[in-house]
């Protein structure tokens, strides 16, 4: 067993004051522990003190018109199962509903999810084609940040050591769906996935894609070729292969590039398909 | 802190042990110093469920889990036996549909599914009910008695 300290502040100010103590690199932060965890115990990472957050008060389900904020510990089966997130964030709930498993998402965390920035993380697409930004706390205040702009390569986020991300911030309910291909449905990751969301304020769609290299990626080609609310077949087929020629897909032991862009065109009609359907969508 | 000590409330017992390091598994913990073999490690990376456990009623993978993090909170396992009647249920369907071949996975099956009934009640449709299994693995491959184990449990719903 990989030993470490473990620290649970009571405070955000704890619990910077813990991550200075332990700096530079000395510190990990625990929220679900389902992705830090394994990463210990196979030496990725190899901190000397764990942070946990689990007294910190930020299990959290906010709305505010048609905004949501989400609290970075809460965990992620507390969201699938929130009625109005499932109605009004659709593609949101599907998403995590795709993450590892029942059990894995009584401890996972959105927040933990965004912030180890797995270059296969099922939610990272769905918070790209919903415009999230991350609300991230620290020492010297408070600071917000698309999450397009947070997530900087794979494993790589825009965090400071004494950072924490408190919540992911939606600015609208959106119609939305999330699609992907894998060889096992559950507890696998997906080989390609794609998110879609219709903004019903502007019409405009918005269409991002995971399981490429590194990191999940808007493909704004994509969605500028489906124009305004509901589209044409004709539109639907130029943004299908929008998306398959916007990306450099990767080859690796779960698909070939070839077959990832094969997979991306199809899963972009299906999710267009499933948005266009959803409650609330903008005609 | 490097360790300390913990207290749960294991399957109705008060359970203690002094100086459990920082970072200590459940699953060892229940295995190691309670005893309670009946919790299996299987592949130790959250990716298989045979060490599924019920913490404060919902299920949770042992081997990913601190057990200082869960201090002082209830756990449920496999040896909970009456203390829950839905687990019971669970078990009983399990056995008149021959729902086990080596067993190995059968506990992470049997506390998972508890988890959902406890959670859900009798809303519990078939599909919640086979979404909440599957991040069970079964080597042997057992899936077909396991699923008529599901429709067992559904036709007799309280």
């Amino acid at each position: 067993m990989v030993e470490f300290d473990l620290v649970a502040p009571r405070s955000a100010d704890e619990a910077f004051a813990a991550l200075r103590a332990a700096a530079p690199d000395g510190a990990a932060v625990l929220a679900g522990g389902t992705d830090l965890l394994p990463d210990v115990d196979e030496g990725r990472q190899r901190p000397r003190v764990v942070v946990s957050l689990r007294h910190l008060p930020w299990r959290t389900l906010d709305w505010a018109g048609p905004s949501l904020t989400i609290g970075s510990t809460l965990p992620l089966r507390a969201l699938e199962q929130d009625p109005d997130l499932v109605r009004r964030f659709p593609g949101l709930a599907e998403a995590i509903r795709d993450v590892g498993s029942v059990a894995l998402r009584h401890r996972a965390t959105l927040g933990g999810n965004v912030v180890r920035a797995a270059p296969t993380s099922d939610l990272v697409p769905v918070l790209l084609a919903l415009d999230a930004e991350v609300e991230i706390v620290g020492p010297r205040g408070t600071r917000r940040l698309p999450v397009d702009r947070f997530v900087r390569a794979s494993r790589r986020v825009d965090l400071g050591p004494e950072e924490l991300v408190r919540a992911v911030w939606f600015p609208e309910a959106r119609p939305s769906a999330y699609r992907w291909q894998r060889v096992r449905p559950a507890n696998d990751i997906s080989q390609v996935a794609v998110a879609a969301a219709c903004s019903p304020a502007d019409r405009r769609w918005r269409i991002a894609v995971g399981g490429v290299a590194p990191r999940p990626v808007r493909i704004p080609s994509a969605a500028e070729a489906l124009g305004a609310g509901a589209p044409t077949a004709a539109a639907v087929a130029r943004a299908a292969r929008a998306a398959a020629d916007a990306v450099a897909f990767p080859t690796d032991r779960r698909a070939s590039a070839d077959y990832r862009r094969h997979l991306v065109a199809t899963l972009v009609e299906r999710v267009v398909d499933a948005v266009v359907r959803a409650e609330g969508f903008p005609r | 802190m490097t360790g300390g000590p913990i207290a749960l409330r294991v399957n109705g017992v008060e359970r203690r042990a002094s100086d459990v390091p920082a970072s200590e598994r459940l699953l060892d913990t229940l295995r190691w110093r309670f005893d309670l073999k009946g919790t299996k490690e299987g592949c130790r990376t959250g990716g298989c469920g045979a060490c599924t456990v019920l913490v404060d009623g919902e299920s949770t993978l042992s081997c990913l889990t601190l057990t200082h993090e869960v201090d002082g909170r209830a756990v449920a396992t496999i040896e909970a036996g009456g203390e829950s009647p839905t687990m019971e249920r669970v078990r009983a369907a399990f056995v008149a549909e021959g729902a086990l071949q080596c067993g190995y996975c059968t506990p992470g099956f049997v506390v998972a599914l508890t988890g959902l009934l406890e959670e859900r009640g009798r809303a519990a449709s078939r599909d919640e009910m086979l979404e909440a299994l599957a991040g069970n693995l079964c080597r042997c491959t057992g899936y077909a008695a396991i699923g008529r184990a599901v429709e067992r449990l559904r036709a007799e719903a309280p």
